[in-house]
């Protein structure tokens, strides 16, 4: 059977790890604090998936996160996916060059989806995960671009139905209202959208515990649930949520071949 | 040990490399060059993208003449990774028709199924053909890291072993020194890592 997914998102700004609130970016520490405080080897052996996001506000430098993403990578055995700032044929090809499995686009699918159709073309849809910002207001689902700072005019029903046209391979939907609270996901709007897309769902924003992963997992039609949350799962919080999650009998993968 | 992974500018090879490392492998030589290629003691065909493109990659590079000497003369062991799985086959439907490398009997169609999301992205299990070399020491049903649109299904009894996603297809097959694999090893966790030390002691 299909495992569904447990994901941890690094968001990376200017050489730093950051934890985000609402988009708003603390500094946590770099990437030998992220190596003396999270073992990355070890606790990928925990997580389905990585995904290392570049969140630098001003001007981006890609080939320095390259380089980042390359570092973190080293003898970790799972599935990356690295975006932020990607603009360009060019600018994947070095990502993927760097270890990455897959590419995050984000701002690009809305600005030149001509280059995104060209993407799909050269790496097939199962390499692209589309990222999509979004706040909940009175108006409705509003979606942003450019590190949440830009609102477009689609609705994020239209949004989402126009990414599944472009050929991406699967959707990490993060609500900016709910990012970094630890309140849990937005469900509700999860539950509103979900059943539009036939392509994979990863929810993020919100996740602060294990009892909201698991939630997430639980719900039909979600694919993987993602957490960005550097503070809560510190340490071996991952590693003692997942096994405790199989525990319960949860339909996530188990690895337990001795190599 | 020297294991040359064919590069031909398709996807990330960087994890099937330092995975190759990892587990102990002297060489590891990244290469699409015919005497690399010959002087190899095993073969590894990535490959992540679209079936055609991979196909005109290859032929723009010979790779065909130089696999099928040291795979089918010289009786090299291979083993296909996911798209290079399917390049080891008959041919594929994807982006038009396409002929493979024809190196085992398998046709790649666009996976189907009622209700399944497409692509079949992450851990699916294996039903394992009893006589397999490449799962020895995993338990009876185990997880595999997949992510692909298209499908291998054979005929012939290519020592397949078995995923169901929609309908059931090819998860794996070892027929003689050419084997392939739809998942990922490299991304598949110690899971991975065991079934490509078996592809290095067994083959």
């Amino acid at each position: 059977m299909l495992r569904k997914r447990i994901i941890f998102t690094l968001i990376h700004s200017d050489g730093y790890f950051m934890q985000s609130r609402n988009f708003r970016l603390q500094k946590v520490g770099n990437l030998l604090w992220l190596e003396k405080n999270y073992k990355f080897q070890h606790i990928s052996f925990s997580l389905d998936e990585l995904i290392i996001l570049d969140a630098t506000r001003n001007q981006k430098n890609l080939s320095q996160f390259a380089s980042i993403v390359s570092g973190v990578v080293n003898d970790v055995f799972i599935p990356v996916a690295a975006g932020g700032g990607i603009r360009s044929l060019a600018d994947a090809d070095l990502l993927f060059k760097s270890g990455a499995d897959k590419i995050v686009l984000n701002s690009l699918q809305y600005e030149n989806p001509l280059i995104v159709r060209e993407l799909v073309e050269k790496y097939g849809s199962q390499s692209i995960i589309a990222s999509v910002d979004y706040k909940s207001t009175a108006e409705g689902h509003l979606v942003y671009v450019n590190d949440g700072s830009k609102k477009i005019e689609y609705s994020l029903k239209e949004y989402l139905t126009y990414l599944e046209d472009l050929g991406v391979g699967e959707i990490y939907l993060n609500s900016i209202d709910k990012d970094g609270t630890g309140f849990g996901y937005d469900l509700e709007t999860i539950l509103n959208v979900k059943d539009l897309l036939s392509i994979p769902l990863i929810i993020a924003g919100g996740a602060g515990n294990e009892k909201h992963l698991l939630e997430g997992l639980k719900t039909d039609g979600i694919a993987a649930v993602a957490t960005a949350n550097l503070f809560n799962f510190i340490g071996d919080g991952l590693p003692n949520a997942r096994n405790h999650i199989i525990s319960l009998g949860e339909n996530i993968a188990n690895w337990n071949a001795n190599s | 040990m020297n294991i040359v992974v064919i590069d031909y500018g398709m996807g990330n090879i960087r994890s099937i490399q330092s995975s190759l490392l990892y587990l102990g492998v002297k060489s590891v030589i990244v290469s699409s060059d015919r005497n690399d290629i010959l002087k190899a003691d095993k073969i590894i065909l990535p490959g992540v993208g679209a079936f055609g493109e991979a196909v005109r990659e290859i032929k723009k590079r010979n790779l065909e003449k130089h696999l099928a000497e040291a795979v089918l003369k010289d009786g090299k062991p291979i083993l296909g990774i996911c798209l290079g799985m399917q390049l080891l086959g008959l041919s594929s439907e994807e982006g038009g028709f396409n002929k493979g490398l024809n190196f085992v009997n398998g046709v790649v169609t666009k996976l189907y199924g009622e209700g399944i999301k497409i692509p079949h992205v992450g851990f699916n299990q294996i039903q394992v053909n009893e006589n397999s070399r490449l799962y020895n020491g995993l338990n009876s049903e185990p997880d595999f890291y997949f992510t692909h649109s298209f499908k291998m299904t054979s005929e012939d009894d290519i020592g397949a072993s078995h995923c169901v996603y929609g309908s059931r297809f090819v998860a794996s097959f070892e027929n003689n020194n050419v084997a392939g694999v739809q998942f990922h090893p490299e991304l598949s966790q110690n899971n991975g890592l065991r079934l490509l030390k078996n592809f290095i002691e067994r083959f």
